[in-house]
């Protein structure tokens, strides 16, 4: 079959060498302006946070630094109102705690819903249906007021409580989960394996690439999450990352240097994550729609 | 609608199955109880809750006699929210007025994203497969950065006097717009400049998303179709609008469906670059639903805005299933 097509792809290819290659460079020239427009933003941004103050203000600006400083990240480490490692640390908690309790709840609910018929079984699926076509806008109010009832209003743990199950994860996995087969998990059950055991030691490990593209996912939207902190957290110690750079902005009117930095130091994990994973979520994204 | 009448009960497996054993059943339930205690507890009863709540006059302020808080000082009040939608006070106006802007931003953003991202794959498609993968990764950039931080940047580059875009502009010698993001009377073709600011950032920040889903799709597409339709003496052009499009279609309905919720969904990008202004011109659904509830504490009449909200998402959902639904399979 490839041979086939192959061969018919280079006889269906009549055009003249001159004019393809004139379409190429047309083609790599919107590749490449497109390229352009997506990265001179992010250029405009660490620029903009390496120049001195004296320079960010100048009209016309600058696009590259005429004087290169860190100056401005400088200011951010020694401003005793920003205790850097405890916004990270509040940012990491979160997206770490709901990453793994997402993964928890996700493969093992899957995993259920995948392999074992059981009575309720419909309702149970038409429950967590209903939580993937509900947006989350639609019910925070009634989930704020539980929260209060629950006395977890400015608390961490307000931010990893109401969302530690996703109905998407669950699709997911359970779709992943149908890919394996009964016979591995009934030679375990001969071998004395109990219900639990399976799961752990014999679906989790089959189920490695969706964990991780679901984990990412989990990690990258908990990170950048900026309504349901902004309604939660009132204390400023509890803010996450992105709370802090409205809040650090809010301060800092026109000394975009400053803001400029901390949107920077902001993005960085984030890139970091992109740039190991770059792959995988790319992939995952084009495997599942997540979004 | 005729052919999901198709009997396709024999094929599905009986429900009721062979029995659990023991130790499974204790499994199954040990499990299932507390995730099912849990999804009633924060998924049924919000929702359930933010219907009753559009029908009170409730506000966390005053405690109620009732349940939740309902009843007493804080009366049910019927369809007196919803009414209350066409009044002449001021919360029904930046209602309306935010109906209006979410409905502009999503009907702007959906054909203009397709606009970008569908050539665009086809572009990304057609090159060498590994400066492939290198462009799809640059274009993904901006989809997975913090919003806020994406919001604060394009702020900066609408900045008038010291922002990029404005240079910009006037190094090709135009004169740019006195003030982007916050003057009321710039409008183009009736739409508020500044909204049209949050649009051109929102689409940067977004259109990857669409990009790879395409992609993705277009390398689904068997290569022997797009061969079959070249040895006939099509063009590219040709073979673009007879197989590609077509067979796109399922892709298509997705990515409509998906742009669309997202967008009438949008908050942090307004919230960041415009918080609503100027006069309200680029204040969306969601800001107006999370002021009323939780600046002004009118949680009642912000439950009543996020159910009409719900109900705009579902219809123009179901439209776009009745509009670009196929049952062509390749």
């Amino acid at each position: 079959m490839a041979a086939s097509s192959s061969s018919l792809s280079v006889s269906s290819t009549p055009q003249p060498r001159a004019g393809r290659s004139l379409v190429q460079v047309a083609v790599y020239s919107v590749l490449l302006l497109g390229t352009a427009v997506t990265l001179v933003p992010f250029l405009w941004m660490l620029f903009s946070s390496l120049k001195p103050a004296s320079e960010i203000v100048k009209i016309p600006p600058t696009f590259l630094p005429e004087k290169w400083t860190f100056q401005s990240y400088q200011t951010i480490f020694n401003d005793e109102r920003i205790p850097l490692t405890r916004f990270y640390f509040n940012s990491l908690f979160v997206a770490g705690a709901r990453v793994g309790i997402t993964l928890f709840t996700s493969s093992l609910a899957g995993y259920i819903f995948a392999k074992y018929r059981f009575w309720g079984r419909n309702v149970a699926f038409a429950l967590i249906l209903a939580q993937l076509m509900i947006p989350f806008q639609i019910i925070m109010i009634p989930v704020y007021l539980i929260l209060v009832n629950l006395h977890l209003i400015d608390s961490l743990w307000g931010l990893i409580i109401p969302s530690m199950v996703d109905a998407f994860g669950i699709f997911l996995m359970r779709q992943f989960v149908e890919s394996i087969p009964n016979d591995l998990m009934d030679a375990a059950r001969i071998d004395g394996a109990s219900e639990f055991g399976i799961y752990w030691r014999i679906v989790l490990p089959q189920l490695g690439s969706a964990l991780a593209a679901l984990g990412i996912f989990t990690f990258m939207a908990t990170w950048n999450d900026y309504l349901w902190p902004l309604i939660v957290i009132t204390t400023h110690e509890r803010r996450t990352l992105p709370l802090l750079l409205t809040w650090y902005n809010a301060q800092q009117t026109s000394r975009y240097d400053l803001t400029m930095a901390a949107s920077v130091l902001v993005l960085l994990p984030i890139l970091v994550v992109y740039m190991f994973f770059q792959r995988w979520i790319v992939r995952g994204v084009a495997m599942t729609g997540f979004k | 609608m005729t052919n999901l009448t198709i009997p396709i009960a024999g094929k599905r497996p009986k429900e009721s199955g062979p029995g659990l054993r023991a130790g499974q059943r204790g499994f199954v339930i040990g499990a299932m109880t507390p995730l099912m205690a849990y999804m009633i507890f924060f998924s049924l009863l919000p929702m359930l809750w933010a219907v009753v709540l559009s029908f009170f006059d409730y506000t966390p302020a005053r405690a109620g006699s009732g349940p939740l808080g309902l009843g007493g000082a804080n009366p049910f009040v019927g369809l007196g929210n919803y009414a209350a939608m066409f009044s002449q006070s001021q919360p029904a106006r930046v209602f309306r007025l935010a109906v209006v802007n979410t409905f502009t931003f999503a009907m702007l953003v959906l054909p203009l994203n397709l606009l970008i991202t569908l050539p665009l794959a086809v572009l990304v498609e057609s090159v060498h497969d590994r400066i492939k993968g290198l462009f799809r990764a640059i274009y993904f950039l901006p989809t997975i950065s913090s919003s806020v931080a994406v919001a604060l940047m394009w702020g900066y580059i609408f900045h008038p006097q010291q922002g990029l875009l404005n240079t910009l502009i006037k190094q090709v010698g135009l004169t740019p717009p006195k003030a982007w993001l916050t003057d009321p009377s710039a409008a183009v073709f009736g739409v508020p400049l500044a909204m049209i600011a949050v649009i051109i950032a929102y689409l940067w920040q977004d259109f990857g998303y669409n990009l790879v889903i395409f992609i993705a799709a277009l390398q689904g597409i068997p290569r022997e179709l797009r061969d079959a339709v070249r040895v006939d003496g099509a063009n590219a052009w040709q073979e673009f609008w007879s197989i590609t499009l077509p067979l796109l279609r399922p892709t298509m309905l997705f990515v409509c469906v998906l742009t669309m919720l997202s967008s009438l969904q949008v908050f942090v990008i307004f919230q960041v670059m415009t918080t609503g202004g100027p006069r309200d011109q680029t204040t969306p659904l969601v800001m107006n639903i999370y002021e009323s509830a939780f600046r002004f504490q009118e949680m009642g009449w912000a439950a009543a805005n996020a159910m009409v909200l719900f109900l705009i998402m579902l219809g123009i959902t179901i439209l776009q299933f009745r509009f670009l639904r196929t049952d062509w399979e390749y």
